[in-house]
């Protein structure tokens, strides 16, 4: 699964955890250009990405994301090391 | 706490949850409050607020867990089956997801009552706050 595969996948999970259909992610999004990506959510997003792909972030991980671009290519990443 | 730790706490549907209940949330609906109407839907009584199984929920996390610093973020419940004055529910709880990274656990629970039916299940998930 490459990074563009796994922004789909984590594109359909901020629109359910969200509740917004009309959200259309780009590798340059931050959670200020998302209605709604408040902290709390976030929490939610990320359980949400761990669950449905089966990983597991830390907490510096997550922290060192500037944008949506870097946590698919961390969650990309991840995968191929597992299925290595 | 680690994943697949358990725990069970019990609880009784006792007329001051009952009243206290009505009193605070003032949902007199006859199926709760006209014991004639609930028998003439098919229920054997006045059938229990679901919601009074969240209070319920709300104690065990806040109150019974080994950690005092958590928040509720999430709570699912699907009521499978009527409870009624003096059911005494058994809660069961297991840790079905650990999510460090943000600091939640996800939980599975049940509720039984006397004769081991499962009268609600859900998952809720809690904050563990720094």
């Amino acid at each position: 699964m490459n990074s563009e595969q796994v922004m789909q996948d984590v594109n359909k999970i901020f629109i359910d955890v969200l509740d917004n259909e009309a959200i259309v992610l780009s590798r340059e999004t931050t959670a200020a250009d998302v209605e709604d990506w408040d902290s709390l959510n976030h929490i939610q997003l990320v359980v949400g990405i761990e669950k449905h792909f089966k990983v597991k972030f830390t907490s510096q991980e997550i922290r060192s994301w500037k944008n949506v671009g870097e946590m698919c290519d961390a969650l990309a990443n991840s995968l191929r090391a597992i299925s290595a | 706490m680690k994943l697949g730790d358990r725990f069970t706490q019990d609880f009784e549907i006792t007329k001051v949850v009952y009243h206290g209940f009505i009193e605070i949330f003032r949902d007199r609906n006859e199926l709760h409050t006209d014991g004639a109407f609930a028998r003439a839907k098919g229920f054997q009584s006045e059938v229990m607020h679901g919601n009074i199984l969240n209070g319920f929920l709300s104690y065990f996390v806040g109150e019974c867990l080994p950690i005092r610093n958590v928040i509720i973020h999430s709570q699912e419940i699907k009521f499978a089956k009527p409870v009624y004055m003096g059911d005494r529910l058994k809660l069961q709880a297991e840790i079905s997801g650990i999510f460090d990274s943000v600091g939640a656990l996800e939980f599975k629970f049940q509720f039984q009552n006397e004769s081991g039916t499962n009268v609600a299940k859900g998952r809720l998930q809690v904050g563990v706050l720094s």
